[in-house]
């Protein structure tokens, strides 16, 4: 993916290299399946003890994961949808927007990271 | 009466010193103002403090009071973190604006009356359209100008309101009203304008993501909150907000979602917010309004904290585009890291602020059986996770490898956040500090086994869902795009309409005259043809028609001696 694929890590500081295993696709699957497993036990949790809520639906079993999951899912496939009739050039409004303008150079200070 | 200095005043003086002080030591006394100024707001007594006279009206500028002292105090924090984010600036307007900006914001939460309140509410839109002209270019420029049309026009119904105000009541106290007369109307619409209630609210998209690298920051804490606190003030309990406020924690992240240009993800993300706070407004029990003061003071710090994390990305890369970023954790790690606190905290996960007071609002809402207001926060709420809490640091830091490989944002910004971000964990896991300056006492405890898993099953289902979609490729992928939202109607399609009519006119009076015009032109042409340098009547010209006019002239002459 990068187009950098010579570029030596070790001139990463160290925090950043406690990172690098995000670039590895078989520790992003575990971390991935770690988030299935926590899910997984946060689902089965519900039955394990005694909600103290205000509301009759927030004590039917599973209802938070149930609405956190199906609900984002479906905000964005909404999302989504809605790019199909919402969606424009970034030069749709120019020159009258900074959409498709640079920040002039002099109020940037873009330093390479070795520079 | 005690005598103390308006706490606006040590921000305009401070103003004032930056235009004469050398370069080199402007930025320190921005720095100090705001600490003076949040010094005075912690030791000041309550009460009315500063009553002046001016034509007759008596302007209450220092009402103090446990509402106004904890907006005050978080706009004073906000000033600070700001400036110190800023503190590589050197110019002179945007740090002048800054200070103006903050201080007109404060003098606004102390005012008592709503004259004073119309001028630092003028004051903070007249301020802060400079930190969106700082930026110098075209497109700059026009949106300035749009978002001051906005601001203004606000600043100017409620000026209005305030005048029916006094004719209706006598008194212009800024006080708890009732909605119901026009002048109550007006000042609701004047409060809700700035705080972007829906189809009002498209300034806010527009123009934060405009302002400068440092300027968005600053623009993020004042204006919004201010209205916040306005109908606080005013309109608490009033029942209409709590339907406004819903409808404004839901439509912005749809977008936030589609939009590529982080800082308006953010600005969506921030209306979304708003909503939240409206809601508790809207509900007016105690717990509810203690919920909308936490929520704005916490807010403020992580709203503040995303926007420092892109703005440093900015910065470095020269874009806050999701489609050109990625990959930055490789060396921007610790602007990542600050980047994950202020996306945790505006989540609301345990342990970081948006928990311990966003969870007011919701369970007022709960409490009060507002059930389907409730879904729609709790809706919204999951939602947020999604933009703002993966979104921006997934898209920024970690995605794609955008093969850039900016250095880590400078010191004095990573204090900035650094600081920012204590205040977001401090805030999340110590609860009490906060609650304490609440206007009401609190005896809330957030922190049950009930409110921790649910919320942890509420937020991991949703990072669930995101894995899922990303995974399936059905998560929409960035794109250099923009999405219409309100402002089309007066960006293209007033405009389009306008310049419709008027061709339309135009052609109309184009017929209608063109018939006398073809009649006159024959007129004139004839009289050409017959008294032109080669007419007939030219032949005789000048002796011939003079001798012909006399004649007539004696005639006439002749015929009134005649008959008067």
């Amino acid at each position: 993916m990068t187009d950098r694929p010579t570029e030596d890590p070790s001139t990463f500081s160290p925090l950043a290299r406690l990172f690098l295993w995000c670039d590895d696709p078989a520790k992003v699957n575990r971390l991935v399946y770690g988030l299935y497993a926590v899910c997984g036990l946060l689902a089965i949790v519900d039955f394990l003890y005694t909600k103290k809520v205000y509301l009759a639906i927030e004590k039917v079993p599973g209802f938070y994961p149930f609405y956190g999951f199906f609900m984002c899912a479906a905000l964005v496939i909404c999302a989504k949808g809605m790019r199909l009739f919402l969606m424009r050039d970034e030069d749709y409004y120019a020159p009258r927007d900074t959409d498709s303008e640079a920040i002039p150079e002099d109020q940037l200070d873009r330093t390479e990271h070795n520079g | 009466m005690v005598d103390v200095l308006p706490t606006a005043l040590i921000f305009f003086a401070a103003a004032a010193l930056v235009l004469v002080l050398p370069r080199s030591v402007r930025a320190p006394v921005l720095l100090i103002a705001p600490v003076l100024a949040a010094w005075q707001v912690w030791t000041i007594p309550e009460g009315q403090l500063v009553i002046w006279s001016l034509m007759g009206l008596e302007l209450e500028l220092m009402r103090v009071d446990k509402l106004s002292r904890i907006f005050a105090l978080i706009f004073s924090l906000a000033a600070f973190l700001g400036n110190l984010y800023a503190w590589h600036v050197r110019d002179p307007v945007q740090q002048v604006a800054a200070l103006l900006y903050a201080g007109s914001a404060i003098g606004a939460v102390f005012a008592g009356d709503l004259i004073s309140l119309f001028l630092y509410w003028e004051g903070t839109a007249i301020a802060s359209v400079f930190l969106i002209w700082a930026r110098r270019t075209e497109g700059a420029y026009h949106t300035g100008m749009r978002y001051l049309i906005v601001q203004i026009a606000s600043g100017v119904i409620l000026l209005a309101g305030a005048a029916l105000y006094w004719r209706e009541t006598g008194s212009l106290t800024f006080e708890a009203m009732t909605l119901g007369s026009p002048a109550t109307w007006c000042i609701f619409i004047a409060f809700g304008i700035k705080a972007a209630f829906p189809l009002l609210h498209n300034w806010l998209q527009d123009a934060y993501p405009a302002a400068t690298v440092t300027g968005t920051v600053i623009l993020s804490a004042f204006t919004t909150k201010l209205a916040i606190y306005a109908l606080a003030r005013g309109f608490a309990g009033t029942e209409i907000l709590i339907y406004i406020g819903a409808i404004m924690t839901l439509f912005p992240i749809f977008y936030a979602v589609i939009e590529n240009d982080l800082r308006r993800v953010l600005a969506y993300s921030l209306n979304n917010q708003l909503g939240f706070m409206v809601v508790g407004i809207g509900i007016g029990t105690e717990l509810a309004l203690n919920g909308t003061a936490a929520h704005a003071f916490s807010h403020i710090l992580y709203k503040a904290l995303l926007f420092m994390s892109v703005g440093a990305v900015l910065f470095r890369t020269g874009t806050a585009k999701g489609s050109e970023l990625g990959g930055l954790y490789k060396t921007m790690p610790l602007t990542m890291i600050f980047c994950v606190v202020g996306a945790a905290s505006i989540s609301a996960f345990p342990l970081f602020s948006g928990f311990i007071s966003k969870s007011l609002i919701l369970s007022a809402s709960a409490k009060e059986h507002y059930d389907y207001i409730w879904a729609i926060l709790l809706f919204a709420s999951a939602g947020v996770f999604h933009h703002s809490g993966i979104k921006i640091p997934y898209f920024a830091f970690f995605a794609h490898d955008s093969g850039l490989r900016p250095k880590e944002a400078p010191t004095h910004m990573l204090l900035a956040m650094g600081l920012t971000a204590f205040l977001c964990i401090f805030i999340g896991a110590y609860p009490a500090p906060l609650y304490a300056l609440l206007p009401y006492d609190v005896v809330y405890v957030p922190y049950t086994t009930t409110h921790v898993i649910t919320q942890l099953q509420l937020l991991l289902f949703s990072a669930l869902a995101f894995t899922v979609l990303m995974r399936t490729q059905i998560y929409p992928p960035e794109l250099r795009s923009i999405n219409l939202d309100t402002d089309v109607t007066y960006r293209k399609f007033m405009p389009g309409v306008i310049t419709l009519v008027a061709l339309g006119l135009s052609r109309i009076w184009q017929q209608q005259t063109s018939f006398w015009m073809r009649k006159l032109n024959l007129i004139v042409g004839g009289l050409y043809r017959t008294h032109g340098p080669e007419g007939r009547m030219a032949r005789v010209w000048p002796t011939g028609s003079m001798v012909l006019w006399i004649a007539i002239l004696l005639g006439v002459t002749l015929l009134v001696n005649f008959f008067s």
